[in-house]
């Protein structure tokens, strides 16, 4: 393959992944902290990008430049999904926390369906998909083939810039300590004095904050949303979450990447017709089950008897 | 009971059966009300509710009609459930139905077995009419081989020569597909590459990158608006300059609005006559807009309204009795609707003459005859 | 507390006998005033049930009077089909209930007692219809073995993912099970040997040169719904599934798999093979889900791959997790709600999943566990210990 067109497919998957890995670091804190999987993960991030859209769609009527409009949005976007996170937790999530863990899923699931249905219903003409304001400078960097375009680089870096500053939120702050102890054993973390409660809701406010993020980026990137975006972003979040080794913040982040990866693949270098790359994509992440059961990344840790 | 009471008790009654001297006859919409198409369902409702509505205002109306909407998801298992629910229903005369084609195939057979009279308002499959010969089947609306035909050998008197094919991997896209390149090769296109997308996908990055490097004049695009808007969007953010050539699937308001002006120079293509062209037409689209709806009447809301007339237009001729409406539906010829003439072939089906080419000029769908396009006053590729 | 004696049988048959009120009920309701009503009148039973403890009793009582309350069972069945018998889509919708029901029993044998989760139970029902419509459409086998067939084609499809599932536990099994799912669905799709995307016609159900399309005429005046036949055979079908699963569960089998289950480590100490087991469960679960899929696809008379989705899986899933996880008996409650609620909401037609999603977490607000939470295994039945 030309190498030009190479690196242009290369791009093309690292976008991709940078999306799938915000989405599915969400998934992997809130397993890491409650052991449930949010079924709604993906509705949050329709939400958000809903959220950003209106945003925008008021400060540009107010008369406010780009750069303030794109602030805006995002403040909008991050605040307001981090409190819908925090609201879920507490009253969807938390009031089930000794049922089964598969009642959580079911009544995430049906939270993301009012969400959804939310949306479509009750925005203005909400079952339509909606342009997405061009906010970034629209120039590109051309080398042949090779088109590498000036929003993406801005949105690669916002990506980045998020996951390494949850990253660092996880690994230096006395809040992040608070998440890894709960998440290691809520009992005795508790005992110590960490706010069992507290900790949760806070956990999820940063996963639905990335949630918001992935939103936005993902309706600037593409400039188009609709309000079914989040089903198949939530299946492949949750996918790549469990392919990296759910509870490792690292795994997911390679899993989003493992799985664009696949995508790109699938649909690029198939010798067969291109329609059967979702068969190639689940096909593999079934054999990498297989191969390494806790995922790329697993904890390594002996099984407790 | 106080005498006072028993005055208010008459007076209820007589404006009671003043209300209901006329029979009230039960007419069944069935379309996707919920899920990712359900923009062209409820345009479809809206539009059979606005004749529905407008028949009973009308003083000269035999009958007063009642509209029973049901959801079919664009599922065929729902599908199955809600037309054995208006079929079962022996106050339903007849019924207008369905928007997806996969549903439709599984339906034909309920309304055979029970002998309800339909008209289809928006699926474009051949197979639902023509591969069985139910009676009860009808369809205003063409299928997929017209409007296939008249793209093709259009575009290629455009002096195109080279496409790349995207389509949806349901019915609908593959049917496009199917028919589009049979008649662009008999026209003498070239086709250079085929890309089968499942109708939930996001990204196509892959799959442009690649059309890129085909270098195409035109890229057909089978399937509904929106993975029509996110192609048409993503197309320019990659930089593939080509026509965007669509299919009725994609001319919607919902296309223009959802690209604003990169929907500029699409251009899709549709059976019957522009509803702007007919008397008719005019006035579904200002009834249409007078009603208020929320959602716009999209591509196929005019068929859904003719369908409901033709309906019921048979009721008041016949009476409300299944049979005999079916019967009066099989005889249709010659029909003036919004849509233009209806005359049903001997599979029942409308035997639409005319295919009417659209672009996208100005932020509106215009008629191709119509724009500055045709005139080459704008070039379809910028 | 302790007394040996036998509960009286009455709260077991006026269970019962509300069940199946609840059922025509809620089947024949029409207006918007009478699903409000029903839909209110259950969450109250619900409500003040749980509370006044009528649960215990309904539960000691049929565990005391087991013969005669699974013979009244299999009679208010039948009654409920008999009068339903000329409402051709209320028997549909109860048929779609009982299948349901049936699949559901196969996921409650696999993650209810195994713990091998499944979140591809549609595509399993998928694989039965799939295989029902080519053998009934291209062999001359008896329908009644095409549908056993496909119970054991889907179980052997299905062993395709046991090496996995096996390696793996939790989330991660759910996620083997997922992708499989979404790339049936799409292979279905995508692959034209079957229809592809068109989907298949299904022929009627023949058993012993009886054709089950053709309506039950006795005179010109009374004529049975053809669905009255169907109806009758799922009940058949559902009711030996339900008492052979009940069986399992009572026995020295179902005390192993919970053993699996709870700790599989220690069940493998005291000498139980847990992958023998989770084989055994899962293999069962995807026959009575292949079953339940053919019988659906005939039943419909027309399958396609927009049917069995990955959404199809999670309302699959719904069900068996509403009822109350690994109780069977909650299938049914469960089912009404997730089949039957949303058909009943048509008459707020584009709204109506907005406010099915809003009741179900209600309900699971109101009974975390579930409608009916399984119980606590009793080693002597009937007893309040």
């Amino acid at each position: 393959m030309d190498p030009a067109l190479f690196a242009q497919h290369l791009l093309n998957g690292v976008m991709l992944g940078v999306i799938y890995a915000l989405v599915a670091v969400g998934f992997t804190l809130f397993f890491g902290v409650l052991d449930v999987i949010k079924f709604s993960h993906g509705d949050v991030v329709m939400l958000g990008a809903f959220t950003a859209l209106a945003t925008s769609i008021a400060a540009s009527a107010a008369g406010l430049s780009s750069p303030v409009i794109l602030a805006a949005m995002l403040l909008a976007a991050i605040v307001g999904m981090a409190l819908v996170g925090m609201l879920m937790a507490r009253y969807l999530v938390l009031p089930l926390r000794n049922a089964p863990t598969l009642n959580v899923l079911l009544v995430t699931l049906m939270a993301g369906t009012v969400i959804r249905e939310g949306v479509r219903l009750f925005y203005p003409q909400g079952s339509n998909p909606k342009p997405f304001p061009r906010l970034l400078p629209t120039g590109a960097f051309e080398f042949g083939a090779f088109t590498l375009r000036h929003d993406s680089i801005v949105l690669l870096v916002l990506g980045v810039g998020a996951i390494v500053f949850v990253h660092l939120l996880i690994v230096r702050t006395r809040l992040g300590l608070a998440i890894r102890a709960v998440a290691q054993d809520p009992e005795t973390a508790a005992a110590m004095g960490i706010p069992f409660r507290g900790t949760v809701l806070a956990t999820f406010a940063i996963g639905s904050a990335l949630a918001a993020l992935a939103g936005v980026v993902n309706g600037l990137y593409y400039s188009e949303v609709s309000f079914n975006m989040g089903l198949l972003l939530g299946a492949i979040g949750f996918s790549a979450a469990v392919i990296g080794g759910l509870g490792n913040v690292y795994g997911a982040i390679l899993g989003g990447f493992v799985f664009a990866a696949l995508q790109t693949i699938g649909a690029v270098a198939l010798p067969f017709a291109s329609a059967y790359k979702d068969v190639f994509a689940f096909g593999v992440v079934i054999l990498l089950m297989a191969w390494k059961p806790g995922g790329l990344l697993a904890e390594r840790s002996a099984e407790r008897v | 009971m106080s005498s006072t009471a028993r005055a208010l008790l008459a007076v209820l009654l007589a404006t009671a059966s003043l209300a209901s001297a006329k029979d009230t006859v039960r007419i069944a919409f069935i379309g996707p009300l919920t899920g990712g198409v359900s923009a062209n369902g409820l345009g479809g409702r809206n539009s059979a509710e606005l004749a529905v509505k407008l028949r009973n205002a009308d003083a000269k109306a035999k009958y007063s009609y009642e509209l029973m909407a049901l959801d079919d998801e664009c599922k065929p298992n729902v599908g199955v459930q809600v037309a054995t629910k208006a079929a079962a229903d022996k106050n339903v005369i007849a019924a207008v139905a369905h928007y997806c084609s996969t549903v439709a195939m599984g339906t034909v057979d309920v309304y055979h077995r029970f002998g309800l009279p339909v008209v289809i308002w928006g699926a474009v499959l051949p197979d639902i009419t023509y591969a069985n010969d139910f009676k009860e089947i009808h369809r205003v609306n063409g299928t997929m081989i017209n409007q296939n035909e008249t793209a093709a050998k259009f575009m290629v008197a455009q002096k195109y020569k080279r496409w790349a094919i995207i389509h949806d991997t349901t019915d609908y896209g593959k049917g496009h597909n199917r028919y589009f390149s049979e008649y662009l090769q008999k026209n003498g296109g070239q086709i250079l590459g085929t890309f089968g997308v499942t109708a939930d996908q996001q990204d196509f990055s892959a799959e442009l990158t690649r059309i890129k490097e085909l270098k195409p004049e035109v890229i057909y695009f089978g399937g509904i608006t929106p993975l029509g808007v996110r192609i048409r969007s993503q197309m320019d953010k990659f930089g593939v300059k080509a026509v965007f050539q669509g299919t009725s699937g994609i001319i919607s308001d919902a296309f223009v609005e959802g690209l604003g002006p990169l929907a500029e120079g699409v251009v899709a293509f549709r059976e019957g006559a522009p509803a702007e062209k007919l008397p008719g037409g005019k006035y579904f689209i200002e009834q249409y807009a007078k009603a208020a709806y929320s959602d716009p009447p999209e591509a196929y809301g005019p068929f859904a309204f003719a369908a409901a007339n033709l309906v019921m237009d048979a009721v008041e001729k016949v009476g409300p009795d299944r049979k005999k409406v079916r019967n009066e539906l099989n005889r249709t010829h010659d029909y003036d609707s919004v849509v233009g003439k209806i005359s049903f072939d001997d599979h029942r089906q409308n035997a639409v003459p005319l295919i009417t080419k659209f672009v996208v000029q100005g932020g509106k769908w215009l008629v191709w005859e119509d724009s500055e396009y045709a005139s080459g006053k704008r070039p379809l590729v910028r | 507390m302790g007394a040996p004696d036998r509960a009286t049988i009455f709260p077991a048959l006026a269970a019962i006998l509300a069940g199946a009120g609840a059922t025509l009920a809620l089947l024949l309701a029409e207006t918007q005033w009478h699903v409000a009503v029903v839909a209110l009148a259950g969450v109250a039973a619900l409500l003040i049930g749980g509370r006044a403890g009528f649960g215990d009793a309904i539960h000691r009582s049929v565990a005391s009077h087991h013969r005669v309350t699974s013979a009244t069972s299999w009679l208010a069945g039948a009654v409920v089909v008999f009068l339903l018998r000329e409402h051709n889509f209320e028997l549909l919708m109860l048929c779609t209930v009982m299948l349901y029901v049936l699949a559901g029993l196969g996921l409650t044998v696999q993650f209810g007692f195994a713990g091998v989760v499944n979140f591809a139970a549609a595509a399993f029902m998928g694989v039965g219809a799939y295989t029902a419509a080519v053998l009934m459409t291209s062999t001359g086998l008896p329908h009644l073995v095409v549908v056993l067939a496909a119970g054991v084609v889907t179980a052997l499809i299905g062993s395709v993912l046991l090496l996995p599932l096996l390696r793996t536990r939790g989330h991660y099994a759910a996620l083997i099970t997922i992708a499989f799912g979404i790339l049936f669905r799409t292979f279905l799709e995508v692959n034209d040997t079957l229809g592809g995307p068109q989907g298949l016609k299904v022929p009627g159900l023949q058993i012993f040169g009886y054709a089950f399309n053709e309506a039950i005429e006795f005179d010109d005046e009374t004529e049975w719904s053809f669905y009255t036949a169907y109806a009758g055979v799922f009940l058949v079908v559902l009711g030996l599934a339900y008492t052979l699963v009940r069986r399992v569960e009572r026995s020295w089998m179902g005390l192993a798999l919970d053993a699996v289950r709870l700790d599989e480590t220690a069940a493998s100490a005291f000498g139980l093979n847990g992958a023998a087991w989770k084989i055994a469960a899962f293999s069962f679960g995807n026959f009575l889900a292949g079953i339940a899929g053919a019988l659906y696809a005939i039943l419909t008379a027309f399958i396609a791959p927009a049917s069995f989705t990955f959404g199809d899986s999670l309302l699959l899933l719904s069900i068996v997790i509403l009822g109350g996880l690994g109780n069977p008996l909650g299938l049914l409650p469960a089912a009404l709600v997730v089949v039957v609620l949303p058909e009943k909401l048509q008459v707020i037609q584009e709204y109506r999943f907005l406010l099915f999603a809003a009741l179900v977490i209600l309900i699971l607000l109101l009974r975390p566990g579930g409608l009916m939470p399984r119980r606590a295994r009793e080693y002597f039945p009937g007893r309040s210990s």
